[in-house]
């Protein structure tokens, strides 16, 4: 185990959902910014955003002028009989210099693997792979060389991991929206909507997503189910079904997971001391003030750890999901 | 019907702010007389801001309805990449719009110009939104992304006459914020007396709260052996 001090300096890995959002992100002192093209090859297919092939090239000089790199995410698994949209947008990423891919379908890891062998692979999220026989069969079959963990394990479990993968590096989420069903696997988006993060690269897509105004306050809808119903004075959260508030034995309550954000701002040095390479900020979708909050004070963070100082205490609260924090699973009191 | 500064069924109020008092004045003012600013502002979208529009391009025939809750007016933007309209009028048929974005306008501009985030906005209900939640998503995505600075953009457009319009607008901004902080103070002058009676209601109601939750307590663990008994 090393001291936060001693540890090698973990990258900072941010969201840009448009050319604006990443400038900001770069600005702030991101170390990557990860992006995806304007189509369903991402998990973050929503409308107006992300980048054509003439912004991501853009994007991709003004990253690299300015010592930073763009990871281009190609995370969602290809439609039967449709594969070459996904194929087109591998082979574009690499054309244009992406510093890395994030992949998560096996078989269009293989298609990079084969195609682009000079191709820095990265393991999405979306694949769930979060024990060492998983993370080493995709290192060894394919030279995934980083794996972006599931928000599901402990920080005692990320360091046990990263024991058994080493040199495959390990990336974990630090700051947004939380996920909390398997990902990559969970099938609510499509129960109630037809679309998937999965294959359709949305996650209760906003076409499906209605809000109404009511004398009591607000009613959020996913295709035609309630999910939730806010008071006037009460802060709102985005429909989703693992985060709806259910009615069950007359008492109304949050099943699986309260509207909230991911923050570990507080735990970064033990998650230096676990050995992770990089700290991920979830929010493509999020405007480009989320990114330049939320980037400027992981970067003071990681800084203050590496200098052999405390974490500053950085008020992100105005900017989280129904104005409130977690650190998930990292710290599971109530396993 | 929607209608401007704060008449859609009393739901919304808009803040005591400068923007507040600007709106009554413009009461009077007719419409039609306000739009040759909106046509030069979609001018200058098309010109340096493209993007925007082709973002939208999915949603061209869609009318959404931009509603500054404290002015007497409400915007209707068309963001057809061949012909984007953005029309001023005193009201709207709810009808005519397939979403409504509804907010005052200093944090209207804020989000045009990226500032602020607007999922935050829309959790903290300083934005509400209702109809076609996509078309507002890709909206906001597209203006976003598009890195506007009004002021910036409109002085650069006017060629040699930015700079002593900068200057202008500068000043101007100057007082508009020394302004807001005066009606801030009276603001807070006013509503002291009724905050010192909230105050003290809070604390009687969480001392209340904490007795019934020490009786709740109570009656759980007076119940448990009355249960194991019958077991």
């Amino acid at each position: 185990m090393t001291s936060a001090s001693t540890a090698s300096r973990p990258e900072l890995v941010c969201p840009a959902g448009t050319p604006a959002a990443l400038r900001s992100a770069v600005d702030a002192g991101a170390d990557c910014v990860y992006v995806g093209f304007r189509d369903e090859t991402n998990a973050r297919n929503f409308p107006g955003l992300n980048f054509s092939r003439k912004e991501l090239d853009e994007a991709i000089g003004y990253a690299h002028g300015r010592g930073a790199k763009v990871l281009v995410a190609i995370n969602t698994f290809p439609r039967a009989g449709a594969a070459d949209l996904w194929h087109r947008a591998v082979d574009d990423a690499v054309g244009l210099g992406a510093d890395a891919l994030i992949l998560a379908d096996i078989g269009l890891i293989a298609y990079a693997a084969e195609r682009h062998p000079e191709a820095r692979l990265h393991l999405s999220v979306q694949a769930a792979a979060s024990n060492p026989a998983a993370i080493r069969f995709y290192a060894d079959r394919f030279g995934i060389r980083r794996v972006v963990l599931p928000r599901v394990l402990t920080v005692h479990e990320i360091a046990a991991l990263n024991q058994h993968i080493r040199p495959v590096e390990t990336e974990v989420f630090v700051f947004g929206g939380l996920c909390v069903m398997a990902e990559g696997r969970c099938a609510l988006s499509s129960y109630a909507t037809g679309q998937s993060p999965n294959v359709n690269g949305v996650c209760s897509p906003a076409a499906h997503v209605r809000y109404e105004e009511t004398a009591e306050g607000i009613t959020s809808k996913l295709g035609g189910f309630t999910i939730n119903r806010f008071g006037r004075a009460e802060p709102a959260g985005y429909p989703t079904l693992c985060k709806g508030r259910f009615v069950a034995q007359g008492k109304a309550s949050y099943l699986f997971e309260e509207p909230t954000s991911l923050n570990t701002l507080a735990m970064l040095p033990e998650l230096i001391e676990a050995g992770v390479t990089a700290f991920k900020i979830e929010g493509r979708q999020r405007g480009r003030a989320y990114v330049a909050a939320v980037v400027q004070a992981f970067r003071q963070g990681v800084d203050a750890v590496l200098a052999g100082r405390p974490v500053p205490d950085l008020d992100l609260d105005r900017i989280t999901e129904g104005g409130r924090q977690t650190t998930g699973a990292y710290e599971k009191t109530w396993r | 019907m929607i209608q401007g500064q704060g008449q859609t069924g009393g739901r919304t109020v808009p803040p005591f702010t400068p923007m507040l008092l600007v709106g009554l004045a413009l009461r009077s003012v007719r419409p039609s007389l306000l739009q040759p600013v909106f046509d030069a502002l979609m001018t200058l979208v098309r010109r340096r801001h493209p993007d925007i529009l082709d973002r939208m391009a999915p949603y061209a025939q869609a009318a959404v309805c931009i509603d500054p809750i404290d002015l007497p007016f409400v915007l209707v933007l068309e963001p057809d990449p061949a012909a984007p309209r953005l029309t001023v009028r005193r009201e709207i048929d709810p009808a005519e719009a397939v979403a409504t974005v509804r907010g005052p306008l200093e944090t209207l501009i804020a989000l045009a110009e990226g500032k602020v985030d607007g999922d935050a906005l829309f959790f903290s209900r300083q934005l509400v939104v209702e109809g076609d939640t996509e078309v507002v998503v890709a909206l906001r995505n597209a203006v976003d992304g598009a890195g506007i600075d009004l002021l910036e953009d409109f002085a650069t457009a006017l060629g040699p006459l930015g700079r002593p319009v900068r200057m202008v607008a500068g000043a101007a901004l100057g007082v508009f914020a020394r302004l807001r902080q005066d009606i801030e103070t009276v603001r807070q002058s006013l509503i002291a007396p009724a905050l010192q009676g909230t105050d003290a209601q809070s604390a009687r109601i969480a001392a209340l709260e904490a007795e019934i939750k020490a009786l709740r307590k109570q009656a759980k663990a007076q119940a448990k052996p009355a249960r194991s008994a019958h077991a």
